[in-house]
């Protein structure tokens, strides 16, 4: 199928260009691969924070992706079904690069020379900071906050990204921030003087 | 003053939440400096969530270059595989001819066996026949030597009757029947595991 030309596929819609990778057009799916790339690389690298291993995770999304073309359905929204690949790519390569996980989180460039609220922190030593606790936040809760935070989807969408309830990701969503606002509060500045009656 | 509302701040701070529970939410935070707090508290752990940049990736085009080097062709079914994939469609279909050939051969052994007790099969292969022409052979031979008599030799008389015309059809119809549900089970098996996997990848 290669004979469509690069002219027709970047003049092509999404749902076409879907339409010619289903029937095995590779470079109708390299334009979607472009298409899609920022988005699901942010998404890998949000969940392991390690640049190299959100390439590398990507590129398996598409390919896994490309191999199971044929069970995507139609209509719906193709974003979505490639971040529910994306999370699944991201944490198996998570499992396997050890050197990521929150066992190895001390090794981001990291210090703390004043612990308590007044502590000051350098913009570097803040990302580093907000890195470190999203990272060390349970997979399933911060896939929900990653897909909802940077990527801006609606709690339904998530749902249908991740295949699970709307209530579920709601649970997750509020439990994820707890736990962030937790870790952050103290050192951020993020303290919230609420004293519940 | 209402109960607080923290368990809907999420998603009232993302927008999530509508009708009636939406103006319950309002309505509270109109009044509860807690909750106001606890929601401005979530403002800026959004805010702070943004402050992390995402990394310069290499550009979207070379990435899809290098997907593109990466993407195997289609797969095409090898012909033992197609050879293997008749073979299991062609179980069933064995079965069933099985089943019909041994309800045939034994309904026309029963004909021939009728047929000759009306002696019109004179000339018919003893071989076709000899389990009929005689079918209670060690019983009457155990009656002849008087290990069996009257009513024990009558029992044992229609046991081996029963063994050797009745049993050997219901022992064959079993087998075909459970080598038939079994072929059904493994397929639905494979069928499900098949639908499983689509889900997962999907």
């Amino acid at each position: 199928m290669e004979s469509f030309t690069a002219a027709r596929v970047t003049t092509a819609n999404e749902t076409d260009l879907i339409a010619w990778a289903k029937s095995g057009d590779r470079n109708a799916f390299s334009e979607l691969v472009c298409i899609q790339a920022e988005g699901v690389r942010n998404v890998i690298y949000r969940m392991c924070g390690d640049v190299q291993i959100a390439e590398d995770a990507a590129q398996e999304t598409f390919i896994q992706a490309w191999l199971h073309l044929a069970s995507y359905r139609p209509g719906t929204s193709l974003r979505n079904w490639l971040y529910r690949i994306a999370v699944n790519a991201a944490t198996d390569m998570l499992r396997k690069e050890k050197r990521i996980l929150p066992g190895a989180l001390e090794d981001l460039p990291l210090q703390d020379p004043q612990p308590g609220p007044e502590a000051h922190f350098s913009r570097e030593e803040r990302r580093a900071l907000i890195q470190k606790a999203v990272l060390s936040l349970p997979e399933a809760c911060r896939a929900v906050l990653v897909l909802r935070e940077y990527e801006g989807l609606s709690y339904h969408e998530i749902a249908d990204a991740l295949d699970i309830p709307v209530g579920t990701v709601m649970s997750r969503l509020n439990y994820a921030r707890k736990l962030l606002r937790e870790q952050l509060e103290q050192k951020l500045s993020l303290q919230v003087e609420a004293e519940y009656v | 003053m209402s109960k607080h509302v923290t368990e809907w701040l999420s998603a009232y701070a993302d927008g999530e939440l509508r009708g009636s529970r939406l103006q319950h939410v309002k309505t509270h935070l109109a009044e509860c400096e807690v909750c106001q707090m606890e929601l401005e508290s979530l403002d800026r752990l959004s805010g702070l969530l943004q402050e992390v940049p995402v990394p310069g990736f290499i550009p979207s085009e070379r990435f899809a270059a290098q997907v593109s080097l990466r993407l195997p062709h289609p797969k095409r079914a090898t012909s033992s595989k197609r050879v293997l994939e008749i073979g299991w469609w062609m179980i069933p279909v064995g079965l069933l001819a099985s089943w019909v050939f041994i309800n045939v051969s034994f309904l026309m052994r029963d004909v021939l066996s009728v047929a000759n007790n009306f002696g019109l099969l004179t000339s018919v292969s003893d071989g076709i026949l000899f389990v009929t022409a005689n079918p209670a052979n060690w019983s009457a031979t155990l009656g002849q030597i008087g290990v069996l008599n009257g009513t024990t030799l009558d029992l044992a008389s229609a046991m081996e009757r029963f063994a050797r015309t009745s049993l050997p059809q219901i022992t064959l119809q079993i087998s075909v029947a459970f080598l038939y549900l079994s072929w059904i089970a493994i397929w639905w098996a494979r069928d499900r595991r098949q639908e499983h996997g689509q889900l997962l990848e999907g």
